[in-house]
């Protein structure tokens, strides 16, 4: 059945390209190609917030400061002090938010173990806003910018790196993206169903007291959980940021948390494969939406003029559907 | 589990509570005059611009009151409040300025009442739908949601040009008479005045003790006789009243409205005042609101001496760097809240408050250890004590929203009996709010009600994901359920 479900959403996509026609310029192809690598984008931050909700059965709605603070700590080292190259200044800042993470586990987490889970979403709410108010401090609001891994233009010739899919170029930051997010799906989803750690996550998320009781050690996996939880918040903002473009306080957080968590919402929260199947159906869904309402006239004016943002009320739109009509998302399982 | 023999406390009635003499009640009716004297005075002295700060104060009181309803008395978490407060802002000003003509010829007062009117009824009709949304889904999800929503209407629905004049924001002048930053500070000061006495009435009333008793249990509130889905819409449908009204005075105050005003760490910073002040708690929400609002222009100052010390630190000296500092400080100050003092403010001020209604003077009202101050418990034992009906089990517990916290299983269930023979229950707790007497307590074994149904049909619906999701890892383990826990998952 869940097979089923993959297929159907897959043959959905295909379906709706072969429908709004491919050969056609004036159609949708450069967004649906856009689409898919910003949904990439969204699934990568999206395989984050799944292993806490799997992990702990909390929103992590500090996720999207976790990114915004590791591309500034980036930015620090590699534009602003110039002290080390790229990929020692990504790495810096990965054990540097992973030590976060660690941190935010031991102050804020572990005490609030046994409380209701709606007093702990309003701790990382209130986490990520502490981030938000730093990264303002240290960094001013003015955008900052981040170089992409490999640079998508041709220094010598000014022309994009890259392979050109229905007129629009793929960057290299955005197929490393795609690559890094199919690597952890199916990492994750090996770790969670094979491994005895995995196991003994998923049984601490279930019933923390029966868990101890056969010795398994509590705290250490909920360290484990939010250490990794910030490492992949990390590396999302790493890879997102140079791609999406500006670096800014809160970016990611305004940006890309909510359709992040739309994602994992449609892939049923608790199921890494569908935090990626979701991020590519939202990342459509938002770009469909943006060329329909630049296309489509209602009177003598696009829909564009009258209800802007529409790539965000696609993604409301659907979280709203998905949760009422269907809680347990595409792949929903027990854990 | 109920022991051979209960001992029954006392039943407590109107009689035998302790009252104040007269002389006691002339003292904190002076009190009470003294400090709303203060405030009024204040106002009156401080020059314009620390007038139009304490109307902001007054502002985000009303707009803390609001939250409060959905926050402390539902116990649901509401992200998206920006989006109440930011239509109906738009809406009073567009309103005001566009149907009323008030950019050229000003405002009559009638003018402000009515677009006021139209900003809260604009409030309530969007925090009603969201009610409806509410009542299938709960807890995180519904926070999420609400977010979800806060960022639409950011993006969306505030770029709307012909209510923001394509981004140069809408104007509203404020009406005749009240133009002035004293007399507009005095003008909010009064609709705070309207909106805690509205608060107050309700929440003394049947419908309160309802919707309080709706976010302690709802199977149980529901067995009662009590109608969930009503009372949960009315506090949504208020809280959205208030947020319009907010809305509307925050229009005017402003003068000119535009997105800007309304972004999401605003939104999120009402929140962490709420927390701040004490979840359910109407005193302490006010001071906590009022601080947050407030705390920010005390600092100026001091930001200001710190940037003259220091070469490095002379970006304090900046415009911004007061903002930054309130988001820092502020955040800290709610994580704290939330793990070391889940009262926040209200609780730390419980002993003039109870005072000022009324009672002894006491740190500690009942003298039951030292737990007894926890407002967590006493939140606990309030309506449900009132019905009779005690709850066992974890104890560090700020808000009840989520399913997830009530056991569920007959395995949990067990756990939770076993913790609370083991212990002896927590004896009766302090009332959420002072003429919340409890009447009558089952003491002794506190059971876990025996006549706690199962879920009612179908009040909240599926929020929590799967209800079946309880089984597998355990078995993996090799951690087998006892044979009723198994049978009851084959009947959902």
């Amino acid at each position: 059945m869940r097979t089923g479900v993959v297929v159907g959403v897959i043959a959905g996509i295909v379906g709706l390209i072969l429908i709004l026609g491919w050969g056609d310029v004036e159609g949708p192809n450069g967004s649906i190609v856009i689409g898919l690598f910003q949904g990439a984008a969204y699934g990568l931050l999206a395989v984050g917030l799944v292993l806490v909700y799997k992990g702990t059965r909390v929103f992590n709605f500090a996720a999207g400061e976790f990114g915004t603070l590791a591309a500034f700590i980036a930015f620090l080292f590699i534009h602003q002090w110039k002290v080390v190259p790229y990929g020692l200044g990504i790495l810096f800042a990965l054990i540097a938010i992973t030590l976060l993470g660690l941190f935010m586990e031991r102050v804020i987490v572990r005490p609030l173990m046994h409380a209701p889970r709606v007093t702990l979403l309003v701790a990382t709410i209130a986490f990520g806003l502490l981030l938000v108010g730093v990264e303002l401090f240290a960094f001013r609001p003015e955008p900052k910018n981040l170089h992409p891994l490999i640079q998508g233009i041709d220094q010598a010739t000014g022309q994009p790196v890259g392979p050109e899919l229905a007129g629009y170029f793929v960057s290299p930051q955005e197929m490393v993206i795609v690559g890094v997010v199919l690597a952890l799906a199916a990492s994750l989803g090996w770790f969670f169903s094979k491994t005895d750690l995995g196991l003994a996550i998923l049984a601490t998320s279930q019933d923390a007291f029966a868990t101890r009781v056969v010795g398994i050690g509590v705290a250490r996996t909920s360290q484990l959980i939010w250490g990794m939880a910030a490492f992949l918040g990390a590396l999302a903002g790493l890879l997102y940021v140079p791609a999406g473009g500006a670096l800014a306080p809160g970016v990611i957080t305004t940006q890309t948390l909510i359709p992040a968590f739309t994602a994992a919402v449609i892939g049923g929260m608790t199921s890494l494969p569908g935090a990626f199947v979701g991020g590519i159906v939202v990342g459509l869904l938002q770009q469909l939406a943006l060329w329909a309402s630049g296309h489509y006239y209602l009177g003598d004016q696009p829909w564009q003029q009258l209800i802007p943002g529409s790539a965000d009320v696609a993604v409301f739109a659907a979280l709203l559907v998905v949760l009422l009509a269907r809680p347990q998302g595409l792949l929903g399982t027990e854990a | 589990m109920a022991t051979a023999t209960e001992v029954l406390r006392p039943v407590t009635t109107r009689e035998d509570k302790w009252r104040p003499s007269t002389k006691g009640w002339v003292a904190r009716r002076a009190v009470l005059l003294l400090i709303l004297g203060g405030i009024v005075f204040l106002t009156a002295s401080v020059e314009g611009f620390w007038a139009d700060r304490i109307a902001r104060a007054a502002i985000f009181a009303v707009i803390g009151l609001s939250l409060n309803m959905v926050l402390g008395y539902i116990g649901q978490v509401s992200l998206g409040h920006q989006a109440f407060v930011g239509i109906a802002a738009f809406i009073a000003a567009y309103y005001a300025t566009e149907k009323a003509g008030c950019e050229f010829e000003g405002c009559s007062m009638s003018t402000f009442i009515t677009s006021t009117v139209f900003a809260a009824l604009s409030g309530a009709i969007a925090a009603g739908v969201l009610g409806l949304v509410a009542l299938r889904i709960r807890g995180l999800y519904l926070a999420l949601i609400t977010l979800a929503y806060g960022l639409v209407s950011q993006n969306s629905i505030f770029e709307i040009s012909f209510l923001t004049r394509g981004g140069a924001g809408m104007p509203a002048v404020r009406p005749d008479g009240w133009v002035g930053d004293h007399a507009f500070a005095f003008l909010t000061l009064i609709f705070l005045a309207g909106v805690i006495f509205v608060d107050w009435s309700m929440m003394r009333s049947k419908v309160g003790r309802a919707i309080l008793s709706v976010k302690h249990s709802e199977p149980v509130a529901a067995s009662y006789g009590i109608n969930v889905t009503g009372y949960k819409i009315i506090a949504f449908v208020l809280s959205g009243l208030f947020a319009g009204v907010a809305g509307s005075l925050l229009a005017f105050r402003n003068q000119n409205v535009v997105a800007n005003d309304f972004s999401f760490v605003e939104t999120l910073t009402w929140v962490l005042m709420v927390v701040v002040g004490g979840l359910g708690n109407r005193v302490g929400v006010i001071i906590g609101s009022a601080f947050f609002a407030m705390f920010g222009f005390i600092l100026e100052p001091v930001l200001h001496w710190l940037g003259g010390l220091w070469g490095p630190l002379h970006f304090l000296e900046e415009a911004g760097a007061q903002a930054y500092v309130v988001i820092i400080v502020g955040a800290a100050l709610a994580i704290f809240t939330i793990i070391e003092y889940p009262g926040g403010i209200g609780q730390q001020v419980s002993p003039i408050t109870r005072w000022l209604g009324g009672q002894r003077f006491s740190m500690h009202p009942d003298g039951h250890g030292k737990h007894q101050t926890q407002a967590s418990e006493a939140s606990k034992t309030g309506v449900m004590g009132r019905l009779g009906l005690q709850r066992s089990g974890s104890t560090d517990e700020v808000t009840e929203a989520s399913d997830e916290t009530a056991p569920t299983s007959v395995m949990e269930r067990a756990t939770v009996m076993e913790q609370a023979t083991a212990s002896p229950p927590p004896p009766p707790a302090p009332a959420v709010h002072p003429d919340d007497e409890p009447v009558a307590h089952a003491s002794g074994s506190a059971d876990d009600p025996p006549g706690k149904p199962d879920p009612v049909p179908e009040v909240g619906g599926t929020d929590e994901g799967p209800a079946s999701r309880k089984r597998g890892f355990l078995g993996k383990l090799g951690l087998q359920k006892n044979g009723a826990a198994q049978q009851e998952e084959k009947t959902r």
